[in-house]
């Protein structure tokens, strides 16, 4: 197992390309957003970045590293060997869930810094905790795309495209620019419910019904997600 | 005679409603090499992938060093090395470090002086700080193999491991096998040349539309099927070969 996760750990760092992107985008979103944090609010747009980074680990980090590596073999050829296909799977998020804790820790720093957003320290606990929880959604996500579909590059395609409507969405629909019923449906997307549980962890003090509604609702995606994702998947790609 | 390290009873393998291997049985032990020799299509790849763990047979059994593996398959795929037809190593990895990967998945401990002895053993000393896309298709090959014995396995499977090599590195992997087997080892590869089947394999079995049509030494099995008016048919030059035997019992008839 650590020599597994030692090789996985390589294998993101020497993905160099995707490896930034993932914790580029939201920090430029962060640092862009900086003249709206008084109407936003630092607890909104720390939020929504994180949801992004997110977004990305679960979709172009995860899933795309799933997809390219079944087509090449190389989980074939690890399962031809005394390990259990528990023990790929689990070494595989875990670099997964260090990229998350990573990417988090580094929009509160620099929330902090660049935007001088200040937060409780319960506020950045409870903000890592479902940080972590959100993420669970979009690896599910990244799940169900990578079990559903075998080429690399359509897999690549999809996830570019979900990524895409989600950094959409989490640009405007929130805001209402898109009508009352796209907002609706956004604020109880996958998008929509993981931001609105990382905003009241980061402030705990505004955490209300609506967002233990968000909580489960968060849970429920995970579920679905998951439960297709390893349903569907099939470890070689033809 | 001893128990098979391999032994593989009524195997059968289906991909949907499509049958890819019907009632294999065979044997492999200490000591051979045993070649399974089939057109493209005929079930080899299939074969070993239900030895391998890789797929669930509809049902059979097989053993391997005793264990069931369907009942104790980590124990069965330790006493195992495998190389995959379509084998891939990470890419990313240098060759030095997907050594000591499967070495620590295999639990043999290998320190950095090991793995340059793995390495010098091949010839490929310089290679450890490559990555797997940097060397040739032979040296891949010698790589891939290193790594399918790093654990000094009592059963080696290769699947078509000498297509697309060129003669040297051919001879080189014979060479190898023969190595194996002089120590013991059960050797099982799979091959659609005749001319390797010849050369190599102790005992083959003919594997043809998923079923095994012959099982034998090659020199038996020409011997068994000189007289055979299907083999008759195809032998040019006079001379009875082992492509003659094969021919004319797989038909002649070309395959996708
Ligand atoms: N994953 C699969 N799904 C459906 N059919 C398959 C699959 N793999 C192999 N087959 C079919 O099973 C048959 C045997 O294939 P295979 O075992 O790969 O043959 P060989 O290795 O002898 O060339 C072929 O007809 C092939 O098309
Ligand atoms: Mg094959």
């Amino acid at each position: 197992m650590a020599a597994l996760l030692r090789a996985d750990f390589t294998t993101l760092w020497r993905n160099r390309r995707s490896f930034r992107l993932v914790l580029i985008v939201p920090l430029i979103i962060l640092i862009s957003w900086k003249g709206l944090i008084d109407k936003l609010g630092g607890v909104f747009v720390l939020s929504s970045c994180i949801t992004i980074g997110l977004t990305s680990i679960g979709l172009m980090g995860y899933s795309n590293s799933i997809a390219r590596d079944r087509d090449r073999g190389v989980f074939q050829r690890l399962r031809v060997g005394p390990v259990s296909a528990w023990t790929i799977m689990i070494s595989r998020l875990s670099v997964q869930i260090a990229m998350i804790v990573l990417m988090t820790v580094l929009v509160f720093v620099v929330g902090y810094f660049v935007d001088h957003i200040q937060i409780s320290p319960a506020g950045y606990a409870a903000g890592l905790l479902m940080s972590m929880l959100g993420g669970a959604v979009y690896l599910g996500l990244g799940q169900a795309i990578v079990g559903r579909i075998k080429n690399p590059d359509t897999v690549n395609s999809t996830t570019r495209l979900v990524y895409f409507v989600f950094i959409m969405i989490g640009m405007f629909g929130e805001f209402g620019v898109l009508g009352e019923v796209i907002e609706k449906l956004v604020i109880w997307s996958p998008y929509g419910v993981v931001r609105k549980v990382l905003a009241a962890s980061l402030a705990p003090a505004t955490w209300s019904l609506e967002t233990t509604w968000a909580l489960l609702a968060s849970i429920g995606y995970t579920a679905v997600f998951v439960i297709l994702g390893v349903k569907w998947f099939k470890w070689e790609s033809k | 005679m001893p128990d098979p390290i391999l032994e593989v009873k009524e195997l059968n393998v289906s991909y949907g409603a499509f049958q890819a291997v019907k009632d294999v049985s065979f044997g492999v032990y200490g000591g051979e090499i045993f070649g399974l020799l089939g057109p493209n299509g005929a079930g080899k790849t299939s074969t070993l992938s239900a030895v391998e763990g890789l797929l669930h047979p509809v049902s059979g059994t097989v053993t391997v060093a005793g264990f069931d593996t369907r009942e104790k398959p980590l124990h069965a795929r330790a006493n195992m090395g495998v190389q995959l037809q379509a084998t891939s190593f990470q890419p990313e990895l240098t060759i030095a470090e997907i050594i000591r990967l499967f070495a620590s998945i295999y639990g043999v401990d290998l320190q950095d002086d090991a793995v340059k002895r793995k390495l010098a053993e091949i010839s490929l000393e310089e290679a450890a700080g490559k990555k797997i896309s940097q060397l040739s298709g032979g040296q891949q090959q010698r790589v891939s193999l290193v790594i399918s014995t790093i654990h000094d396995p009592q059963l080696v499977l290769l699947d078509e491991p000498t297509t697309g090599l060129d003669p040297q590195s051919r001879r080189q992997l014979w060479e190898r096998m023969e190595h194996f087997r002089n120590n013991g080892h059960a050797v099982l590869l799979t091959t659609h040349s005749m001319e390797e089947a010849e050369a190599v394999c102790d005992r083959i079995a003919i594997i043809d539309h998923g079923r095994i049509i012959a099982i034998d030494t090659p020199e038996a099995l020409i011997e068994k099927h000189r007289h055979d008016p299907e083999v008759l048919k195809v032998v040019r030059k006079g001379k009875v070969t082992l492509e003659d035997v094969f021919i004319g019992l797989t038909g002649t008839a070309v395959r996708p």
